[in-house]
C-alpha cells in the first residue's frame, strides 16, 4: 500500500490530538483544575480504547465473527506470554510465531 | 543553562537511565509497524516525530492501514492519550515558574516513564529551574532513543517480506499494554464492554460504533467502580 501527500495532514491532526492532552495542563497552570468525577471516569478511557481497537482486529475475518481463527490464537498466546514471563520481546515472538504457523499449515 | 538546571538534568538522568530500556523494544516494534503498513521510511520518520506518542502511534496505524476515515483515526488517537489530562493535571504545580515555551516543549513530551519517574520531585524540589532539568533530561533522552530505535525498526522492516504480516505487531503491542491495565476489575469490565460493544456495533456508519463502544467501556468502568465502592 502506498499513501500520498494527505497522509501528513492526519499526522499533524494526530500529533494535535496527542499533544493537546499531554499539554493542557502543564501549559493552562493552575488557572484550571480538572473535576474528581471526570478524573476517575477517564483512567477507563485507555483500556475501553485499546479493546475497542483489539478485539474487532481479532475475532472478524472479512467482517464476520470467526472464533476460530489464526489471529485470535496470537492473541491469546500473546496474553499468555505476558502472564509467565515478564521478557519484552516474548509475546511478539510467540504471537507472531503462531500466527505465522497456523497460516502456514492451515 | 543555569547551574542548577544542569544539576536537575544529571539528577534526572541517572534516575531515568534505566528504566529507559524499557522502551527500546516499543520502539523498533512501532518502527517495524510503520514499514509494515507500508510507510516510506521518510513517512514513518515523519509521523514518530510528529506524533511521539507510542500507543496512539499503534493504536491509529491499523485503523490508517485499513483506510479509516480521518476523524475516526483522530479521535482514537485523542482517546488513546486521554489519560495524559490526567498526568498533566497532576504535574501542573511543578512548572509554576517555568517560562510557556517550555511548557509546550515539556507537553509535548510527556510520556507514561517520565510521569511515573518525575512526579515526586516535580512536586517537591522548590527551584523551578532544577525541576525544568530535572523533567526535560529524561524526557529528551526517551524522545532520542524513540527515534533511533523506531528508525532501526523501519529498516528491518523493509528487508522482511510482507507475508509475514508485520503489522499484526500493533495489535500484540495493545494486547501487551492492555493485560496489565485489565487487572483491576472496573478496567476489565471497561476493556470487555469497548471490545465486544466494538464488534456488535461494526455495521454503524462511519465506523462510529468504535467511538460509541469507547464511550460504553468508560461508563461500564465507571459504574463497576462506584458499585465496588458502595458494596464495601
Amino acid at each position: 500500500m502506498t499513501y500520498d501527500w494527505t497522509l501528513w495532514i492526519v499526522f499533524i491532526l494526530i500529533g494535535l490530538a496527542t499533544t493537546l492532552p499531554r499539554g493542557s495542563f502543564i501549559i493552562l497552570g493552575e488557572r484550571a483544575s480538572l473535576p474528581e468525577g471526570l478524573q476517575k471516569a477517564l483512567r477507563y478511557a485507555p483500556a475501553a480504547a485499546l479493546a475497542a481497537i483489539v478485539v474487532p482486529d481479532v475475532v472478524l475475518v472479512g467482517g464476520v465473527v470467526e472464533v476460530l481463527n489464526p489471529k485470535l490464537a496470537a492473541a491469546f498466546a500473546a496474553v499468555l506470554a505476558t502472564q509467565v514471563s515478564r521478557n519484552p520481546w516474548l509475546p511478539f515472538i510467540v504471537g507472531m510465531g503462531v500466527l505465522l504457523g497456523l497460516r502456514h499449515f492451515l | 543553562m543555569s547551574p542548577s538546571f544542569r544539576e536537575g538534568a544529571r539528577e534526572g538522568f541517572r534516575v531515568f537511565l534505566p528504566l529507559s530500556v524499557g522502551l527500546i523494544p516499543w520502539a523498533l516494534v512501532t518502527g517495524m509497524t510503520m514499514g509494515g503498513v507500508g510507510f516510506t521510511p521518510l513517512q514513518a520518520m515523519g509521523m514518530n516525530v510528529i506524533v511521539f506518542a507510542g500507543t496512539a502511534q499503534l493504536g491509529t496505524l491499523p485503523l490508517i492501514a485499513a483506510g479509516s476515515p480521518v476523524w475516526l483515526i483522530v479521535v482514537t488517537a485523542f482517546v488513546l492519550n486521554l489519560r495524559f489530562i490526567i498526568f498533566s493535571a497532576a504535574l501542573a504545580r511543578g512548572f509554576h515558574g517555568v517560562p510557556r515555551a517550555e511548557r509546550w516543549l515539556a507537553g509535548h513530551l510527556l510520556t507514561d516513564g517520565v510521569f511515573a519517574t518525575c512526579l515526586e520531585k516535580m512536586l517537591s524540589h522548590e527551584d523551578p529551574r532544577w525541576r525544568l532539568g530535572y523533567y526535560l533530561a529524561p524526557s529528551l533522552w526517551s524522545w532520542l532513543l524513540w527515534q533511533v530505535f523506531a528508525f532501526c525498526g523501519v529498516m528491518a522492516a523493509g528487508s522482511i517480506p510482507k507475508s509475514w504480516s508485520l503489522e499484526f505487531m500493533a495489535t500484540i503491542a495493545l494486547i501487551v499494554l492492555l493485560v496489565p491495565m485489565a487487572r483491576l476489575r472496573p478496567m476489565l469490565l471497561a476493556a470487555l464492554t469497548g471490545g465486544t460493544l466494538a464488534v456488535l456495533l461494526r455495521g454503524m456508519p462511519l465506523r462510529l460504533g468504535v467511538i460509541v463502544a469507547i464511550i460504553g467501556g468508560i461508563a461500564a468502568g465507571f459504574a463497576a467502580e462506584r458499585w465496588q465502592g458502595a458494596a464495601r
